[in-house]
């Protein structure tokens, strides 16, 4: 009896596991896909034409948060299964996954390669591996770079507001330093800035190599960009001009609707966040205009199949779709992701856009614009280990914990140990 | 049911005419003997499997250059084991951790008693009070450490909001260590204090109501009672909780992960200069941010080691302290 019963708990169990780790695929016929996304990429519409046109596909949309989603992803390609037929890598970590390319598919068996013009040149660079001959994801879109500021905390600090006006206040860094000095003296209590971290990252995005080499070499200690984009952060945040905040979190989100800063740098994927945590009351204060130091790219994705799935040419075939230059024109309508394809950013019908919650500013022509001028930074392997210990140390020196200098010594030891 | 004791079937079998007698004395000692074995054997055969085996093969990862995507990058002894005694972030792990463990269960378990005092002496509505005290436990982590992590931050919170009405200024309550460990402690408090009271109460209610009689009538007050006779009789209660407590307490996690707003941004070292990175957090950090699952691996053996070895000190002191038999 009891035998009987340890046999059939170690069945039920057997059967619980298998039916949690298979993905049927083939329920009523159809090809089934899965899709592991992040936010939102705007696929909702598209995915429901792709299904009327392609009878025989099935595609399920798998969205969680994009920490999340690396961290589910690695570990899914470590165990080999559970991982989605195409999945989104964002531009932070696809260096990362790239040194894992065994475990995805060479998009350039699929014929991918014919794609590449398609997309701006950098873009298409980022997505591959092997002097271009690895294609491991296609584009989807692209961060580039603005400025938000507040028009009424502006006016009250006596700063101009037209964003033609405000753009001239600062052509640089420095400028925007200066003209946050400017701002601290005349309305103490509002900070300028919502944190330092996003400052220094805009700044670092702006160069062609950061933390890394184009070489893949470590060479943080010795780029003079990367101490000066810390020290520039930095100084915002010794004299208390920024808010010290997480960026994205709840925390940012309750200081969008208490209006507590007053510039924030936007990607164009930023603009639908900051919408979303300032809530309807601040529509129309918020305004974007171009960042100083010229345009840079911060985030967009790219869309690659990993080699566990069943159907990696229907995976192929549908990712390759949906990064298609007319659905990323769709996709910039309904969501402003921007587009990473020149030919879709210079439509005409793009450039003219503008976005009535924030002024209705131009915000096609911004970012297109941007993207035209941005040099983007190469993604060291390591990349995503390195960046976030800098991020800390200027949280350090906003908390009051450390100067400057100290935190920068510290963030330098840990950045060599986490480049090792 | 007739008990057979080995000795019986011993008995010589050449003067009983040969009967099914002896066979079924054989299957029924049998059953005796081996059916407790065989009924208790279902958890050790799921312990085996998600308690034992991932215990050995994550020795076995600690052993070896493991990164978490590409997997076993070859055998290299107890190397992991050197870096992580020279690991100064290791330290303030193990540090914070202590700190955290005992900041939150011994403030807990003494209210814990308290609190099962009080409820053991026949309040109105007495379901209703011990249902409530259960509450905090019920409600999910996620949602305790939420609310708490609004309580206590720096601009918005209430907390500095009500310690600004006596005059102190806002505390970053991220910022400074003492500060981040109170606030997680409290977090902790909250969720563990009732849950711990109401273990406490039922012991409390198998205490014969005699020897509290003997002891009014030998003048004793309530507080000798409480430690002199509540206590020693519940003494078997206080160390589970001690040891439940301390097993729980070291694996600190959702509380502090969730108390960092870094945390959901995946950058997380619990605080800007790991104020407050307790073990477990540490492990996270290494193995899925750092995709370093061989040093995690390591982390977690040392865990396993400090857990074994804290439990064990704290059962002999309870039992030493509470052990007046």
């Amino acid at each position: 009896m009891s035998k009987r019963l340890v046999g059939s708990a170690a069945a039920a169990m057997v059967m619980v596991m298998v039916a949690g780790c298979g993905g049927g695929s083939q329920a009523d016929g159809k090809i089934e896909l899965s899709l592991g996304l992040f936010s939102d990429f705007g696929y909702d519409k598209l995915i429901e034409e792709y299904q009327a046109s392609h009878s025989n596909i099935k595609i399920e949309q798998r969205k969680v948060k994009m920490e999340q989603h690396n961290t589910q992803l690695a570990t899914q390609l470590a165990g080999g299964r559970g991982a989605a037929d195409i999945v989104a890598l964002e531009e932070g970590v696809v260096s990362q996954f790239r040194a894992s390319k065994d475990k995805f598919v060479n998009l350039a068996e699929y014929g991918a390669k014919d794609l590449k013009d398609q997309w701006a040149g950098w873009k298409w660079n980022q997505g591959t591996a092997d002097g271009g001959e690895f294609v491991l994801g296609l584009g989807t879109d692209m961060g580039s770079l603005g400025l938000c500021y507040r028009r009424d905390l502006f006016e009250a600090a006596g700063l101009p507001t037209d964003r033609a006006e405000v753009a001239k206040l600062w052509p640089t860094w420095a400028d925007y330093a200066k003209a946050a000095d400017t701002f601290t003296a005349k309305t103490p209590n509002v900070k300028f800035v919502d944190t330092a971290r996003n400052v220094y990252k805009a700044i670092l995005d702006q160069t062609e190599e950061g933390y890394f080499a184009k070489d893949d070499s470590y060479i943080a200690e010795k780029n003079d960009k990367v101490k000066t984009a810390f020290e520039t952060a930095a100084a915002l945040g010794t004299k208390q001009q920024t808010g010290a905040l997480e960026p994205f979190s709840q925390d940012w989100n309750v200081a969008l609707k208490q209006g507590s800063f007053a510039t924030t740098t936007c990607p164009a994927w930023a603009l639908a966040l900051i919408k979303a945590g300032a809530g309807d009351a601040a529509a129309g204060k918020w305004d974007v205009t171009t960042a100083p130091g010229g345009g840079g790219n911060w985030g967009g994705s790219f869309l690659a199949v990993p080699k566990q799935g069943k159907h990696p040419k229907e995976a192929y075939e549908l990712a390759k779709w949906l990064t298609a230059p007319e659905q990323q024109k769709r996709i910039f309508k309904e969501t402003g992701n921007l587009p990473s394809q020149p030919k879709v950013y210079q439509d005409a019908e793009v450039q003219a856009t503008v976005n009535e919650y924030f002024n209705s500013a131009p915000v096609g022509q911004i970012f297109a614009t941007s993207a035209e001028s941005l040099k983007p930074t190469y993604r060291g392997t390591k990349d995503s280990k390195v960046g976030p210990v800098f991020g800390t140390a200027l949280t350090r020196v906003e908390q009051g914990k450390q100067s400057a200098a100290e935190a920068w010594t510290q963030a330098l030891k840990e950045a060599t140990d986490a480049a090792k | 049911m007739t008990v057979t004791r080995p000795g019986t079937e011993a008995a010589p079998a050449a003067s009983v005419s040969p009967s099914p007698e002896p066979k079924r004395f054989r299957l029924s000692n049998w059953d005796a003997r081996y059916t407790p074995y065989l009924i208790i054997a279902p958890f050790f055969l799921v312990f085996g499997i998600f308690g034992l085996y991932p215990l050995i093969y994550t020795a076995w990862v600690s052993l070896h250059d493991w990164q978490l995507i590409d997997g076993n990058l070859g055998f290299v002894g107890l190397d992991n084991y050197v870096e992580l005694f020279g690991d100064a972030k290791f330290w303030n792990a193990l540090f914070n951790t202590l700190s955290l463990f005992v900041l939150s269960t011994v403030p807990q378990l003494l209210a814990a008693l308290g609190l099962a005092a009080l409820l053991d002496r026949g309040l109105r509505g007495s379901a209703f009070w011990r249902a409530g005290v259960l509450l905090p436990n019920v409600i999910s982590v996620a949602a305790v450490a939420l609310v708490f992590a609004q309580f206590f931050g720096r601009d918005f919170g209430i907390v500095n909001f009500l310690l600004g009405l006596i005059g102190i200024d806002p505390i970053d309550w991220r910022a400074e260590t003492w500060a981040s460990h109170l606030a997680v402690s409290t977090m902790v408090m909250w969720r563990w204090t009732g849950y711990n009271a109401l273990l406490y109460l039922a012991a409390m209610q198998s205490v014969p109501k005699d020897m509290y009689e003997s002891a009014t009538l030998d003048g004793a007050g309530r507080w000798r009672m409480f430690w002199s006779i509540t206590v020693p009789s519940i003494r078997p209660t206080i160390l589970f909780t001690v040891v439940t407590s301390t097993i729980g307490g070291l694996q600190l996690f959702a509380e502090p992960a969730l108390f960092d707003p870094g945390f959901a941004a995946n950058n997380s070292t619990g605080g800007s200069d790991r104020q407050f990175q307790t073990l477990v957090l540490y492990m996270y950090e290494k193995g899925f941010r750092l995709f370093d699952a061989g040093y995690a691996a390591t982390v977690a053996w040392m865990l396993f080691v400090v857990v074994l070895l804290v439990a064990v000190v704290n059962f002999t002191l309870t039992r030493r302290i509470a052990g007046k038999e």
